[in-house]
């Protein structure tokens, strides 16, 4: 069974680390300590860690932090980043405020 | 529901090119991009391009990106701007586009993506403070906007991104204190660093940016050495007298409209669209140009544009085959010249020790951003003789030959394959036109006149900061690294149209300053 399956391994006491507090998502201020604190609670993939946390919610869409976010990740289950599945592509490709949403025009 | 031949989604280079060349066989094309303005990129790009005359080499970017645009509108590609593509729906062959008041679908028989890239961040403490941006960000705001990004810069990555926006930052006027890169070389172009190198600005390689000081914004960097591991090495750390920091530490492609279609896709620096030679997804009618399908430049990215719309003109069956087979191999050919070279695909990741030609590839520009004395006669550009002749401090192999064509006189030769080093021809009479300084878009040429009588040279330089030097003013030359090595009066100053506002200063120094002296500086000092 690859390590990523298995979601009853221990990954041990969370260490603190010296750069704990460096904001990883900008758009959503989240710091580099809250997702490894939410691998430990059990969030393996991406996907877990965005609905926990937001990161690559916000107005970029994870553009810019996504591939720090994995990577952090990864390093916590002691994985290759390529292991992480990324978030899935879906639309609204960019924030998008619902009366503009709502508000379709036909094209001619 | 208005239904296009062909939507392109993104108006670079690539996107532009994809549409000029979809209309050209008749097609109707929808154009559509995100931002105020179409180019992409290109309209900042203040720099004349590399390759070769087919490439547009020598010539400005936003030059190149007005040029497209014109073109686009006389085949009546129909331009959507502030349009975000929100959405790209397959089998429909669907897209929906916001323009930030509605939102409204248009299909495309065929659909390319040509999205670009974006800047890549390096989390570091303090990275979101006011201050620090990406490279790209700041030659927006100058070559765009007209704003200086900061009075005091530092650079974090020395690939081609932080090389040219770097020097666009001197000639903006901002002070660049340094360069700096993980890496134990400098990664981009050698041309390109020489000539920041030139201009006094230190290289540090396998260094990185520890931390932003600030509280409100940048008011300080910190960065230290790094190891083989590239963590920083404790009791390396300094601080540089900063405002602000830019980041060029790569791209990353935009490819979050293809990977909604669910095509296959593979890591590549970033999630990118599998494509065949054509530039076609595992979907068929859906293609990807340029940077959303790996990160190369400009220059290939128009010509991917091309063969991608070409090859949906040829599937919808709007050109023959035997067009589109002599078109294809015609593009092709173009293309696999540019991606030639010491700095080509197979090559990313290696450190060469020789040219294709046998010669020692410079350690010294790798490490340090300028040749050194002892190197420079080895290359075939830079001969020693009487009278005046080019001095071409061209080292690497790089897919560029501008200075051959614009030499009338037989003096340069690159030869068929663009990549070769520049051989300057020693039987063949320099007669100080100046062209070949001038279109040189690494600004590596000069014209120097060894010995004029009275212990004097005279070395002529480009030289693209403004204000000009009057003739007759006095001021220092300066070496390959930016030392003041020599007093130097100005002897001629030359800004002819076809130069393109690259000047052409020539320099009156000792003798033996001749092969030494690379730039001049006014003595009145800001």
């Amino acid at each position: 069974m690859r390590k990523l399956d298995d979601r009853n391994i221990d990954l041990g006491e969370i260490i603190p680390e010296l750069d704990d507090h460096i904001i990883i998502c900008r758009c959503e201020e989240i710091t580099k300590g809250e997702i490894r604190e939410a691998v430990h609670m059990g969030m393996f993939t991406m996907t877990e860690v965005k609905r926990l946390l937001r990161p690559g919610m916000g107005l970029c869409q994870g553009q810019t932090c996504s591939r720090y976010v994995r990577n952090i990740i990864a390093k916590e289950l002691g994985v290759s980043p390529l292991e992480i599945e990324d978030n899935v592509a879906r639309p609204p490709m960019r924030p998008i405020e619902l009366q503009v949403f709502g508000n379709e025009v036909e094209s001619e | 529901m208005k239904r296009y031949h062909v939507i392109v989604i993104g108006a670079g280079p690539a996107g532009l090119s994809a549409a000029i060349e979809a209309a050209s066989h008749g097609m109707t094309v929808g154009l559509f991009d995100e931002n105020a303005r179409p180019g992409g990129q290109l309209f900042k790009q203040i720099h004349k391009f590399f390759g070769s005359k087919e490439h547009k080499a020598k010539i400005r970017g936003f030059r190149i990106g007005e040029e497209l645009l014109a073109e686009a509108e006389k085949l009546g590609v129909e331009v959507h701007l502030n349009s975000t593509v929100m959405g790209i729906y397959f089998p429909m062959n669907k897209i929906t586009v916001s323009n930030g008041e509605s939102t409204t679908s248009y299909s495309g028989n065929n659909i390319i993506l040509a999205a670009g890239a974006s800047e890549n961040a390096i989390p570091f403490d303090g990275w979101t403070l006011p201050g620090v941006m990406g490279a790209g960000a700041a030659q927006t705001l100058m070559n765009l906007h007209g704003v200086q990004p900061g009075k005091r810069i530092l650079m974090v990555g020395s690939g081609n991104v932080g090389l040219v926006v770097g020097f666009q930052l001197i000639q903006s006027g901002c002070q660049l204190e340094a360069i700096i890169d993980a890496a134990p070389k400098i990664g981009g172009y050698g041309v390109h660093a020489a000539k920041v190198a030139r201009t006094g600005v230190p290289f540090l390689l396998s260094h990185t940016i520890v931390r932003a000081e600030g509280t409100e914004s940048v008011t300080g960097a910190v960065i230290a050495q790094v190891d083989e591991y590239f963590q920083p090495i404790p009791g390396t750390e300094r601080h540089l007298d900063v405002d602000t920091i830019l980041i060029a530490t790569g791209l990353t492609p935009m490819s979050k409209l293809a990977e909604m279609t669910g095509c296959d896709m593979k890591e590549m620096g970033g999630k990118v669209p599998v494509v065949d030679q054509y530039g076609m997804t595992s979907i068929e009618g859906l293609y990807a140009a340029g940077d959303v399908s790996g990160i190369e430049e400009a220059s290939s990215a128009m010509i991917g544009g091309r063969i991608a719309a070409l090859a949906a003109a040829a599937k919808d069956g709007y050109i023959e085959q035997n067009e589109f087979e002599k078109s294809y191999s015609d593009y092709q050919s173009s293309l696999e010249k540019l991606r030639k070279g010491m700095f080509a695909k197979e090559n990313r990741g290696k450190t060469l020790a020789v040219t294709d030609e046998g010669l020692p590839i410079s350690t010294n520009l790798l490490k340090h951003g300028f040749l050194d004395e002892e190197e420079i006669t080895s290359y075939p550009g830079m001969t020693s003789r009487q009278g005046i002749h080019p001095v071409i401090e061209c080292t690497q192999n790089i897919p560029c030959n501008p200075c051959q064509d614009a030499c009338k006189f037989g003096c340069i030769q690159v030869g068929a394959d663009i990549t070769r080093l520049p051989i300057a021809d020693v039987k063949s009479e320099c007669k100080n036109c100046g062209m070949c300084v001038a279109a040189c878009p690494g600004q590596a040429i000069f014209l120097v006149e060894e010995d004029c009588g009275d212990h004097m040279a005279a070395v002529t330089l480009p030289y693209e900061f403004r204000p000009l030097p009057e003739v007759g003013e006095k001021g220092y030359g300066l070496s390959r690294r930016g030392e003041e090595i020599c007093p130097a009066t100005v002897l001629n100053v030359r800004l002819n149209p076809v130069f393109d506002h690259t000047a052409i200063l020539t320099i009156q120094v000792p003798k033996e300053m001749a092969m030494r002296a690379r730039f001049y500086r006014g003595s009145r000092k800001d």
